[in-house]
């Protein structure tokens, strides 16, 4: 990259006639335009335009065949804020998303630290670690049922180890449990982006802390926590968001596997969008689905906000990212 | 420690140094021993060890023969290597596999090319409503898939492109906004001298775009290129919803083609089928791991 700032000319462009500078901007609007023009078609087809069409739907109790959308105003809104059914659907993902968040980025965090040692074999270790986040998620609940299978799976085997009782895993409470553990086994999949931003920690900095006398974890914590912070900010919220979608693990850890999409899911893995899946799939209704839907996206917004407010106060931004690192 | 690893690092850190130059000395010394950390290092291979075991498990599972199945052991009476042309045959697993490859690397050279645009038009370029078109950017990156994936069924179905892959091509062509959002942070990232010169030699935006920037964003394009194919790889729900059996993928094929006739998996064909559908990703990834791990840092995420 430095030889390539090398090679550019010092000079500033000559400055051009007074009369072409409206023109150029509107070339150079063009040229904007121009750019992003998939991305924005793109987006006002395949985003804006389907949200658009699930709130409208949302107001109606379609079945998604008629052509004639009865209306029925905030009802759907109503019944999905008054059900049982989806307010105990509601908290178990928020509870999943509770317990699977913080694990998941403090745990990649302190891998990331550790990994950032030298120390042998680390390059291995990375990748082993790492290897879950590329595994699909089809792919990573059907290892984990083929585990913890009640009469065949190592889970069992283990626990025989330990002299402890066969466990049923994949049926009752247990099966929350067991959806944890497979979220968890991606623990891994940030420390690709922690060691990269663990690798921009000023060195005269940690040095500097040093020389002072602080020991790594205060060097840590005053050093290194504040500059990869907005990392970790970013981190929390995409984890966030994806976990609140979890659904690949709640069918498919199910112990008999069904066509129909959600007839036997275990009542302990009843998350969120399994509920919205069977309402749309299993009952074709398409504007109580619609409403869930709307309302699990304003509770996501909801949700990045409050971190954005109580994280985003302790981020540190040391240089603005547009401008050229000191 | 050897000079081998001395000179290996100093090479590395940001200030060049003379190669013999014994470390210690100066003022402001930078470590540059190969520093024993014994705690980390058991943790570390402690945390491999755990995260590992699935795929070995995986791997016994798939060589048992079936009459092992259910035994209380951990390794089978024998390794059963047809168990894997089995898997092969008991589902259309080529055919499959040959969908989940088209429709990913369909979507993901589409993609990658096109969040590319997007990414230097918001980096390098200017017009107006920028700043409230990428608030929009940044606001899709939240938006569930489920919120649109419903309703755009409808569309699709509105013109016939179920059952169809045109659905992705759209999808690739729209980009993908956390890669759109990589890209942007590394373009912005490059000095303006790049472009001003390509200027005044009389080079046009497109021109400036293919031959200065694309190939400078290379570990990027790679970066960008694997996350899309795995996302497609790895995706369910979409060939679910919008393919039909005779063109969908191998993540919808494995995940209930492995039962028997009373909807129980069976165990050994499932582990084997699942194996060989890890398989194109890992190797993918471990090729491209360099590049990739680069992609990111080079991207600056902030």
């Amino acid at each position: 990259m430095s030889a390539l700032s090398l090679g550019a000319s010092r000079t500033r462009p000559a400055p051009a006639p007074r009369r072409g500078a409206r023109a150029r901007r509107i070339r150079a609007a063009l040229a904007f335009y121009g750019f992003i023009s998939p991305w924005l078609v793109g987006t006002i087809l395949l985003t804006a335009f389907p949200v658009g069409y699930a709130v409208y739907i949302s107001f109606t109790d379609w079945n998604g065949m008629t052509s004639f959308m009865p209306w029925v105003g905030l009802d759907n809104y109503r019944q999905v804020l008054t059900s049982s059914d989806t307010l105990s659907a509601l908290s178990k993902t928020l509870v999943l998303a509770a317990i699977i968040v913080p694990v998941s980025i403090l745990g990649s965090l302190a891998l990331a630290v550790l990994l950032n040692k030298r120390m042998h074999g680390r390059t291995v270790m990375r990748t082993l670690i790492y290897l879950p986040a590329v595994v699909p998620p089809v792919a990573a609940a059907l290892i984990w049922k083929v585990i913890f299978d009640k009469n065949s799976g190592a889970a069992n085997r283990i626990l025989a180890l330990l002299h402890l009782n066969a466990v049923s895993w994949l049926t009752g409470q247990m099966a929350f449990v067991a959806m944890i553990i497979v979220l968890v086994w991606a623990i891994g999949s940030g420390i690709i982006i922690n060691l990269a931003a663990l690798q921009t920690v000023p060195a005269e900095q940690l040095e500097a802390a040093k020389m002072d006398g602080a020991g790594p974890l205060t060097t840590f914590r005053h050093v290194t926590l504040p500059a990869i912070s907005p990392i970790l900010l970013f981190q929390t919220v995409l984890v966030t968001i994806t976990t609140l979608q979890t659904f690949i693990p709640a069918i498919l850890l199910s112990p008999i596997s069904d066509s129909s999409v959600v007839t036997n899911i275990q009542p302990a893995n009843d998350v969120y969008m399994v509920d919205v899946y069977e309402q749309y799939f299993d009952y074709s209704r398409y504007g109580l689905g619609s409403a869930m839907i709307v309302v699990f996206f304003v509770v996501i917004l909801a949700l990045t906000a409050l971190i954005f407010k109580f994280l985003g106060r302790s981020v540190f931004y040391a240089v603005d990212p547009t401008e050229g690192r000191s | 420690m050897s000079v081998h690893e001395i000179s290996a690092e100093t090479a590395a850190a940001p200030t060049p140094e003379q190669p013999q130059a014994p470390a210690g000395p100066r003022p402001g010394p930078i470590r540059r021993r190969r520093e024993r950390h014994p705690v980390a290092f058991v943790v570390l291979v402690v945390a491999s060890v755990l995260i590992t075991l699935p795929f070995v498990e995986l791997l016994i599972n798939a060589l048992t023969p079936s009459s092992d199945i259910g035994a209380d052991r951990w390794l089978p009476s024998a390794f059963r290597w047809a168990n894997f042309t089995d898997a092969l045959h008991y589902i259309p697993y080529l055919s499959l596999a040959r969908n989940s490859l088209v429709l990913s690397s369909l979507f993901g050279v589409l993609t990658t090319f096109s969040s590319a645009l997007t990414g230097y038009g918001f980096a390098r370029l200017h017009g107006p409503g920028k700043k409230i078109l990428f608030g929009v950017l940044v606001m899709t990156m939240m938006v569930p898939p489920i919120v649109t994936l419903i309703p755009t069924y409808l569309l699709f179905s509105l013109y016939n492109l179920v059952g169809t892959y045109w659905p992705w091509v759209f999808w690739g062509a729209a980009g993908t906004p956390y890669t759109i959002f990589l890209y942007r942070q590394f373009f912005s990232s490059l000095p303006k001298e790049l472009e001003e010169a390509a200027i005044l030699d009389g080079a046009g935006r497109i021109r400036i775009f293919c031959q200065i920037f694309l190939p400078l964003s290379r570990p990027l394009l790679v970066t960008a290129f694997v996350l899309a194919f795995n996302a497609v790889w790895g995706d369910f729900i979409g060939p679910d919803l919008f393919l039909n059996s005779s063109n969908t993928t191998l993540a919808v094929g494995i995940s209930s083609g492995y039962d028997n006739t009373a909807g129980y998996p069976v165990y050994n064909l499932l582990a084997a089928g699942a194996l060989l559908y890890i398989v194109p990703v890992v190797v993918l990834f471990l090729f491209a791991q360099r590049s990739y791990v680069r992609g990111f840092a080079s991207s600056g995420l902030k």
